[in-house]
């Protein structure tokens, strides 16, 4: 399925992510992100620290939803914004050399795009080691524009 | 922060009670009933032995009832303050130490405003020629009679002077805490919790003024003790509701926080039902206080809170030219939702939430007002659009790189 132009140009076109998850007692989390969407598997990525609250919830509970959007404080009809609902999959931490060959080229795609997408903010900064890759599997996208909505489902990859 | 240990600030009433069993060995709620029970039966016993009128017994009564009831309030005080954590700044912090210092002194000034009242008192009643002895205990009563009334008169007055005492002193620290409020910089701030205990505290003042009530059937018979009663009453509940007031307008949020909550047009609400989580931007408004914000009666979200009212609100300055200016802050904790049903009771938030929104988003406003919109989108208030306050349990501020966990 390829998503609508309007979603990939939300999904390309900006920086910021906002991150929400929750925990066993369903108390939500929100954490501003840095994030890349990758289009051939319709997944989105973004990485953060493993001893982080967000981290610590999806150990708890995998569901997990971030919303990406354009804001006018002036116009509301010029708002438009996208959320993709899922379950997450963290990579998993070890020592570089015992990661697998799949999980080692994903740090490396994920960080090439990472580099060329915020150039100006993460310079040559590598990978920290407590930073790990968390994946997002859309399940469902809901794109509004002004007072407008339009949802889309995806079918669950049950590859992982 | 490292302060001192707060050491076991004690009045002398409270010492004197602490070290005698059986009151030692019961908590202060028990300890105090106990007092009130023991002279009860006291008063009831010697009213019995010199054969006085049951109006004596009443009056007695009374006195002791308005004793226990003041010490049930003001004993509350230590303990609360007690619990208190320091406010993270230094000065406020100086103030409050300043504050509970002077109230437990260990020259226990706490008793002279009490002494100051009973001396003048005590002249009063028996060398002025009024007729109140006569009436409460009757024609030429026996000196231990005597003994036990001046007793409970001493209860009285050194209780009343505690809530002058603790009155002027809230009053005074409430003024001063608001004047260092004001030049707060970056973090510093008192934590919600700890305003809201000193409010607390105003609050049981108050009832302590009301309660002076209670002994106006004792002075009858004599205008000018009821003049002084009501002044009494009228000079502790207003001191203690000014001085609560004060507290009510004393940010709860340091002023890096405050800014951005004030500052920023926008956030984004997380919610989460059956572990299924949802974010969205929203609009919001910030009076100083309290944080609302608004959404569609038809939205998601709100049907999310109905049946989950625990959120995460996120408000941010976002800036990628400089990523170590970003900042922002997460408040998580519950909503309240406002439906019809709140509006007797919280007419005037909602009314003044409202106006917040129409002057924050003047053009949101007009454009939502349209008829061409979706029913869900127009700005009916109330019907369409609900209004829900943020209630945070917990504050996350990043700056930067940087995560700063502040106390509420």
């Amino acid at each position: 399925m390829r998503i609508p132009e309007e979603i990939r140009n939300i999904l390309y076109g900006n920086y910021f992510g906002y991150v929400c998850t929750s925990d066993k007692n369903d108390q939500p989390h929100l954490t501003p992100v840095f994030f890349i969407y990758d289009e051939n598997s319709q997944k989105l990525f973004f990485i953060t620290n493993d001893r982080s609250k967000k981290v610590k919830n999806l150990s708890e509970n995998p569901n997990i939803s971030i919303t990406i959007d354009i804001r006018d404080p002036v116009n509301p009809f010029n708002n438009e914004g996208v959320m993709a609902q899922g379950t997450a999959t963290i990579t998993d931490k070890a020592p570089i050399y015992f990661l697998s060959e799949e999980t080692l080229q994903l740090y490396y795609d994920i960080y090439q795009e990472f580099k060329s997408k915020y150039q100006k903010v993460i310079e040559n900064k590598p990978l920290g080691e407590n930073d790990v890759i968390v994946q997002i599997n859309v399940e469902k996208m809901v794109y509004w524009k002004g007072p407008h909505f339009k949802s889309l489902k995806f079918k669950k990859d049950f590859s992982g | 922060m490292d302060n001192e240990p707060i050491k076991e600030k004690k009045w002398i009433y409270e010492e004197i009670v602490g070290r005698i069993p059986p009151f030692s060995l019961l908590s202060y709620k028990y300890s105090i009933l106990l007092q009130f029970l023991l002279l009860l039966v006291i008063g009831i016993t010697l009213g019995f032995i010199f054969d006085l009128g049951q109006i004596s017994l009443l009056y007695g009564s009374l006195a002791i009832l308005v004793a226990i009831s003041w010490s049930l309030l003001i004993l509350q005080l230590a303990p609360t303050l007690r619990k208190f954590r320091a406010p993270l700044s230094k000065d406020e912090n100086e103030l409050l130490e300043r504050y509970k210092g002077i109230l437990f002194h260990k020259n226990h000034y706490e008793a002279v405003p009490g002494l100051v009242i009973f001396i003048p008192f005590m002249f009063y009643l028996f060398y002025f020629g009024t007729d109140l002895l006569d009436m409460w205990l009757g024609k030429a009563p026996h000196p231990i009679l005597l003994l036990f009334v001046s007793l409970l008169i001493w209860d009285i007055c050194y209780r009343m002077g505690l809530g002058l005492w603790t009155s002027v002193l809230a009053l005074w620290r409430s003024i001063r805490l608001k004047k260092l409020a004001e030049k707060r910089s970056e973090l510093e701030h008192t934590p919600y919790t700890e305003l809201r205990y000193l409010q607390k505290l105003d609050i049981n003042n108050v009832f302590f003024g009301i309660i002076s009530l209670l002994l106006l059937p004792l002075f009858k018979t004599d205008a000018f003790l009821v003049i002084i009663t009501f002044f009494f009453m009228g000079f502790v509940i207003l001191t203690s509701l000014y001085s609560a007031y004060i507290i009510s307008t004393v940010p709860w949020l340091p002023p890096d926080i405050y800014n951005l909550v004030n500052e920023s047009s926008f956030a984004y609400i997380g919610t989460s039902l059956k572990g299924k989580t949802h974010v969205t931007p929203v609009v919001y408004v910030f009076d100083g206080q309290k944080i609302f914000f608004n959404t569609s009666k038809e939205a998601k979200k709100l049907k999310i809170m109905q049946e989950n009212n625990k959120v995460a609100f996120l408000i941010d300055k976002r800036d990628m030219s400089n990523i170590y200016e970003n900042k922002a802050v997460l408040f998580t904790g519950e909503v309240k939702i406002y439906g019809i049903m709140d509006i007797p009771m919280h007419f005037i938030d909602m009314l003044s939430a409202l106006k917040l929104f129409m002057k924050k988003y003047p053009e949101y406003t007009k454009k939502y007002s349209t008829s061409e919109l979706p029913k869900a989108w127009q700005l009916t208030p109330i019907i369409a659009r609900i209004l829900v306050e943020v209630k945070p349990a917990k504050i996350i501020y990043w700056r930067g790189a940087k995560q700063i966990s502040v106390p509420v």
